[in-house]
């Protein structure tokens, strides 16, 4: 049964984010008065990478059981990671959990014991910066996935497959990136197909589409391009999106159109669940 | 009527991959006091093997054992603040302070017996899904706090080292007694072995060759035949902890 394998150090996973940077990403994401699209995405990677780093956690040692790498695209395609970790591409967790750029410190709310909420200090590691500028060049950026992911499966071929998170908010300005996508779902481990997983965000904030079965229900040939390069949701997936409350029935493929700010939080936490470590 | 004893042995062997230092299942004896645990540390949670070894050996050897939930919650309360107090002293990196800071966790089974009641009793309790099985030949009296397979695998709800976790855990606190017979035998068993034994479709003989590799202390050949089982994946790869208590006549 595919997607099935244990993820260990011996087996370990692979996420690559590939994430939209184009000019259009400074545009206000979300309600009005809201920050900008790339601000709200780059805080999102963060937070996700900052939740694998601590899920292989084990007492002061961290366990490489994911390899993970951040393409950002806009002017160019390249690696997003800053600080020591710039030009690398698929980076072992212990070496994200060892080199954040910096540790900021942000406010968050957290319950007080007796009913209500008080403001805490708390550490916030970062990865990426928000980046913005160019065009879309969604096949360079695919093309560049494709080459690492090539290179990580020839030599993990019992693991876990690689998983591809690709976060954008417009169409490509370099073709269509349908081909591209096939090459990336066409590479496998002996678990299974490369899982590939398109988030389209919107500033419109209407006509949202999350996790759709069905291709014929899709409102543009944008969409249905996504959609078309786009993994079914693993079983594994679909009871994380249920324990989030998202709904994704049997069928569904791993594809958000016109996505807010409360569809990219949900998007990488069901994105990065496979857990079956050992 | 017979004065008896009780024999142990047992095993504690890592998942296939791991060594036995990095085993995050925890045994607790205590032979004179006739009080027996294991408990199996969450795999994802944070120093969850030292969790475990604390909670065993401490709720083995507490007087009066700690047999009801008014009991067991103030007990694991100081424990969890031993722990947490443990983890403060150190100089740890930030991930290791962000996980520290919630808090461990560990399912956990623990069984107490009365040799010179009439007529012989125990008494069990349980949080998560580690499991007590009761046999009288070939027969299972008792597995207690799960005796239907499928309900292993579920998330449950464990003990944690949190104090403000704790009174969500007072809920699942399970209890149970019985009573027992010269020859009885019993078997406490973390998740994945407790699974596989019982399986009413796993092969009878497979775990009658455990058991009896168990009973002799065989225990190299023992843990290749659980190896084999992992191997043909009718054991999930997982830590394995089995205590075997033996009621003997006294001679």
């Amino acid at each position: 049964m595919p997607y099935t394998a244990e993820i260990s150090r011996a087996n370990p996973t692979c996420f690559v984010f590939v994430i939209d940077q184009s000019g259009s990403m400074s545009d206000s994401f979300g309600s009005e008065g809201a920050g900008r699209k790339a601000d709200f995405v780059a805080d999102v990677v963060n937070r996700t990478l900052h939740d694998l780093v601590i899920r292989c956690t084990k007492t002061e040692e961290i366990r490489n059981y994911y390899h993970i790498a951040v393409l950002g695209y806009g002017g160019s395609v390249q690696s997003a990671f800053v600080g020591s970790l710039a030009g690398r591409s698929l980076v072992p967790v212990a070496d994200v959990a060892e080199s954040p750029a910096r540790l900021d410190v942000r406010s968050k709310k957290v319950p007080d014991g007796a009913g209500g909420l008080v403001e805490h200090q708390v550490r916030f590691p970062v990865w990426i910066d928000p980046q913005t500028g160019g065009g879309t060049p969604m096949c360079e950026a695919l093309s560049q996935a494709k080459a690492l992911v090539e290179q990580w499966v020839s030599e993990h071929r019992s693991s876990f497959p690689p998983t591809i998170l690709h976060l954008t908010d417009g169409e490509s300005t370099d073709g269509d990136p349908t081909a591209k996508g096939k090459e990336l779902l066409g590479l496998s481990t002996f678990d299974g197909p490369v899982l590939v997983f398109n988030c389209h965000v919107s500033s419109r904030g209407s006509g949202k589409l999350e996790y759709p079965s069905d291709g014929a229900t899709l409102p543009d040939e944008f969409a249905r391009t996504l959609f078309g390069i786009s993994s079914v949701l693993p079983e594994g997936f679909r009871k994380a999106a249920d324990q989030i409350g998202v709904r994704a029935s049997e069928g569904a493929r791993g594809f958000v159109f016109n996505g807010d700010p409360t569809s990219v939080v949900q998007f990488f936490e069901i994105g990065t669940r496979p857990a079956n470590l050992r | 009527m017979s004065a008896c004893n009780l024999e142990t042995q047992q095993l504690r062997m890592p998942k296939a991959g791991c060594s036995l230092t990095e085993c995050e299942d925890a045994i607790g004896l205590n032979s004179r006091g006739r009080r027996f645990a294991v408990a199996d540390g969450a795999t994802e949670a944070f120093d969850s093997k030292t969790w475990a070894k604390l909670v065993t050996r401490s709720w083995v050897r507490v007087d009066p054992p700690a047999l009801s939930v008014e009991d067991f919650v103030p007990l694991v309360r100081d424990l969890g603040a031993r722990l947490q107090s443990r983890w403060k002293k150190k100089s740890l990196p930030w991930y290791a302070e962000e996980k520290a800071r919630q808090g461990s966790f560990t399912a956990f089974v623990g069984v107490q017996f009365y040799l010179a009641e009439t007529p012989k009793s125990w008494k069990a309790i349980a949080v998560g899904d580690s499991c007590l099985v009761q046999k009288r030949g070939q027969e299972i009296v008792k597995a207690f706090p799960i005796s239907d397979v499928t309900l292993f695998g579920s998330n449950p709800i464990l003990v944690p080292s949190l104090a403000p976790l704790q009174d969500r855990m007072a809920e699942n606190f399970a209890t149970s007694d019985g009573a027992f017979e010269v020859n009885d035998e019993f078997l406490l068993l973390t998740d994945a072995v407790a699974a596989w034994y019982l399986d009413s479709e796993k092969p009878e003989s497979s775990k009658s060759l455990a058991m009896s590799l168990l009973a002799s202390s065989r225990y190299p050949e023992l843990e290749n035949h659980f190896q084999d089982l992992r191997a043909r994946g009718e054991m999930r790869n997982d830590d394995v902890t089995i205590v075997r208590i033996l009621v003997r006549e006294h001679a």
